[in-house]
């Protein structure tokens, strides 16, 4: 009997790209992703499975010395890494954005020494001012003119809509899979919402759906539940998918909410269904993703910034999260030379300090030769908030 | 041997050193603006993208990345770095990042005055900060940071950068120029409410005439080092570039400066007269210089090292036909896309989708006939950086043109040393004259 729940997601997370080759094989078109910016829904509606491309943090990285430098995103070189030891070669495609500088660097360094039939990249405004958003949409224009030429098929309305719907879908899905970690102890743990999230980019977005459904169903109803440690924490960072980093967080403390590129920072909102869909994606991708690489800003007056009022602009979404998972401490995680995150980390723990929550600032270099110092780090900070 | 005892070499063009010597003068002025009540801004070096309408404003500009070069050149930097550190930055961001951290939290130390330590009296405290998105992450996200510090709006500057291969699609360049004139407008109003008066359109539209002017000048005086010998070294270019590339100071004097900059450079490519003493090696450098150690070029032009061109970045647009363009926010719009994608078209011609900051390279090594690329990856710059390993290879690969990697930084000086870049020169010269050889064999002509 085919594997379900969250054995299912235990199988694709060891095994990412097993099913996207089965629907290769039935004629689907596969095409990768590095980012969350990337407007699946796009890819979708043209009958296109995206899949998102990872890191791999156990494998050295040693080909994309020769083309990326050795004090850069530790995240992109392995992608890049990956893909330079024909391990994407399986891709029909690639889509990259313009959401950090080392994406967009590592995308057109991955254009000149790949050779995938299919590559676009899309610019993406640093501002979610309307005039932003408008460029944003034409350059998603521009996107869903290259996939129809992949894919061979016409954008309609309808099928447009249909990708919209089941993507919104699985962001309530989401939404409610990190409801289960609510209670305390949690129903799940932050290890399981790993493989479940990692797994979910790694299939078409029904079958994501179903998984995810059949996680919630078969978490609510177990009768192990995962017992209650020393500590409830937040994680906050760009993206942690290898349940290996999860493990080292969670040894001693529950991860209640991740709060990052592989968790449920991709799964927030929803895009809008009325009105001009391209115009919508692009609002929901700049304006609800809260990834530190889109400006914004909160100011008093044409001369004025209130400090206390922009960071509860920047960062006000965590005020609830720090009080509905009753957050007992915060792990700033993020791989070096993370450049759009790491000048975030006084502010935000400025905020985090505002709000009586401790935190503390990890930072690591996407080997699994970084995780013993990890430990110690997670250890000591959660005996400071004992 | 000591600094001041160690020799000149590079035959310096003298009229390089007013040019130069308006640097200062923006900050001596900027200082006198303060006290006079005029408003200052800090903005990041925008490509002449939002300058020209601070400059119709009579907004005196400070730029925090080139004060952070003047921190590290004075030998001072490494206390404001400290201070950054102190503050929680982690300690691989931007090195000019980390040195105006450092400085901010000084200058709310001392209730929003200067320190006294600072060179060149310090940058005084700011009306708002102007942050552009163009070329990395750290020179918009920095300046938001700058937030814990300074209680002044930002405004970011969008830089429309599509690929090599999306440009070509329809309506792509229109859709940036949109963009563009939209947002400065925008911008336009942001101004005018913060500093209280409106845009003087008139002075707008002389001053976007005059930057156009002054950098297709600039340009020209960059063709001219195409010449053998190079009349001009890459130091020169670094010291003059400031007043085109910033507007600083008074723009028909800018003009005139650099018109009597290319009138040298062209009397001395008359008379065959070189920028070092014997010119054995010609070499590009890319991207930032060590700003800390210059004197190393002069070790080098001892060797007859002669750097011909340099820092894609610093280097004005290709001149542009505009005169067509009546309203002055599509020109400067127009005008700074040229930047990027003036050389997207070619680029695309030639296979090289790794993004105009590697074709240009292509281009300079081979139309200013390059022997050698000397790059200096920067341990806290990526956008300076990333593209450098690639441009070694396909250096190599297109044009058998070899490249030196100095690794350094730009304002940690303890992450560069000249002594190793200068134990490497003897081996990287025969590495030029073996791909002289090669080149010739190939047909190349140099």
């Amino acid at each position: 009997m085919a594997a379900k729940g969250l054995s299912r997601a235990e199988e694709v997370y060891h095994d990412r790209t097993r099913r996207v080759k089965e629907l290769q094989a039935e004629g689907k078109k596969v095409v990768g992703y590095p980012c969350v910016y990337v407007p699946v829904e796009l890819l979708a509606a043209l009958d296109l499975v995206p899949y998102r491309i990872c890191g791999e943090m156990r494998e050295p990285v040693t080909e994309a010395d020769r083309v990326l430098p050795a004090s850069f995103c530790p995240i992109m070189r392995s992608c890049l890494d990956c893909a330079l030891k024909g391990k994407h070669h399986f891709l029909d495609g690639f889509v990259a954005v313009h959401a950090s500088d080392p994406q967009e660097k590592t995308a057109r360094i991955w254009q000149s020494y790949t050779t995938l039939p299919y590559f676009h990249f899309i610019d993406m405004p640093g501002t979610i001012r309307p005039e932003a958003v408008e460029y944003f949409a034409s350059q998603l224009k521009g996107l869903a003119t290259t996939l129809e030429s992949l894919s061979g098929k016409k954008l309609s309305t309808e099928s447009l809509n249909r990708a919209i719907d089941s993507y919104n879908q699985q962001r309530s899905l989401v939404q409610s899979l990190f409801q289960l970690t609510r209670p305390s102890p949690p129903l799940i743990t932050g290890c399981e919402i790993v493989k479940v999230i990692k797994a979910v980019m790694s299939l078409p977005v029904d079958e994501g759906n179903q998984l995810l459904a059949q996680v919630i169903e078969e978490v609510k109803e177990r009768k192990q539940k995962p017992s209650a440690k020393r500590a409830r924490l937040l994680l906050w960072g760009s993206t942690t998918d290898d349940v290996d980093v999860m493990s080292v967080l969670e040894a001693d403390a529950n991860v209640v909410f991740s709060e990052d590129c592989a968790g449920y920072r991709p799964y927030r909102g929803k895009v809008a269904t009325a009105g001009d869909k391209l115009m919508a994606l692009a609002d929901h991708y700049l304006s609800e993703i809260t990834c530190a690489r889109t400006f914004i800003q909160n100011i008093a007056a044409p001369t004025k910034k209130d400090y206390q009022r922009d960071l509860e602009s920047r960062y006000g979404y965590l005020k609830s999260i720090i009080a509905d998972w009753k957050i007992d401490g915060v792990v700033l995680l993020l791989v070096r030379y993370c450049d759009p995150f790491a000048f975030e980390v006084p502010a935000v723990k400025d905020y985090f300090a505002n709000l009586g929550v401790p935190a503390t600032y990890i930072e690591y270099d996407y080997t699994t030769g970084s995780l013993a110092p990890m430990r110690t780090r997670v250890e000591a900070f959660l005996e400071t908030i004992d | 041997m000591t600094t001041s005892e160690k020799k000149r070499v590079i035959n310096r063009v003298k009229a390089m050193y007013p040019l130069r010597a308006k640097v200062d003068e923006s900050y001596q002025r900027s200082q006198e603006a303060i006290k006079a009540g005029k408003p200052t801004v800090w903005a990041m070096l925008n490509f002449c993208y939002g300058d020209p309408i601070l400059k119709a404003m009579d907004i005196e500009v400070v730029y925090p990345e080139n004060y952070g070069a003047a921190l590290a050149a004075a030998g001072v930097a490494r206390e404001y770095l400290d201070r950054s550190d102190a503050e929680g930055f982690p300690t691989h961001l931007c090195g000019y990042s980390r040195a105006n951290f450092g400085y901010a939290a000084r200058l709310v130390e001392l209730g929003g005055q200067p320190p006294p330590e600072a060179p060149m009296g310090g940058m005084p405290r700011p009306l708002f900060l102007l942050s552009s998105v163009a070329v990395c992450d750290a020179r918009y996200k920095w300046f938001q940071a700058l937030g814990r510090y300074l209680d002044v709006p930002v405004w970011t500057l969008e830089s429309p950068l599509p690929g090599i291969r999306e440009f070509q699609l329809e309506g792509c360049y229109e859709e940036m120029v949109k963009l563009s004139i939209k947002h400065l407008r925008e911008f336009v109003s942001f101004v005018e409410q913060a500093v209280g008066r409106k845009t003087d359109w008139d002075r707008l539209d002389e001053i976007v005439n005059l930057m156009m002017e002054i950098n297709r000048v600039s340009h020209e005086v960059n063709e001219l080092r195409k010449a053998k010998p190079c009349p001009m070294h890459s130091r020169d270019f670094w010291s003059a570039m400031s007043p085109a590339l910033f507007l600083l100071g008074d723009l028909k004097e800018s003009l005139q400066l650099y018109r009597n900059l290319y009138d040298e450079v062209a009397e001395r490519v008359k008379n065959g007269i070189s920028a070092i003493p014997e010119e054995k090696y010609r070499l590009v450098f890319a991207e930032l210089p060590p700003w800390h150690s210059l004197d190393l070029f002069d070790r080098l032009a001892e060797r007859g090292w002669n750097f011909v061109i340099e820092s894609f970045g610093y280097h004005p647009p290709p001149p542009v036909d505009l005169s067509h363009v009546s309203d002055p926010l599509e020109r400067i719009a127009r005008y700074s896309l040229q930047r990027m994608v003036a050389n997207y078209k070619d680029a695309l011609q030639k296979n090289v989708v790794a993004g105009a900051d590697v074709y240009i390279y292509l281009k300079y090594v081979s139309e200013w006939k390059c022997d050698g690329a000397f790059l200096h990856p920067l341990v806290s710059c990526r956008s300076a950086s990333t593209h450098l390993p690639h441009l070694a290879n396909i250096l190599m690969e297109r044009l058998k043109v070899p490249s030196l990697i100095v690794e350094g930084d730009i304002v940690d000086l303890r992450l560069f040393n000249p002594q190793d870049a200068l134990a490497r020169a003897e081996p990287f010269e025969e590495a030029m004259e073996h791909y002289r050889k090669l080149r010739r064999e190939a047909g190349f002509d140099w």
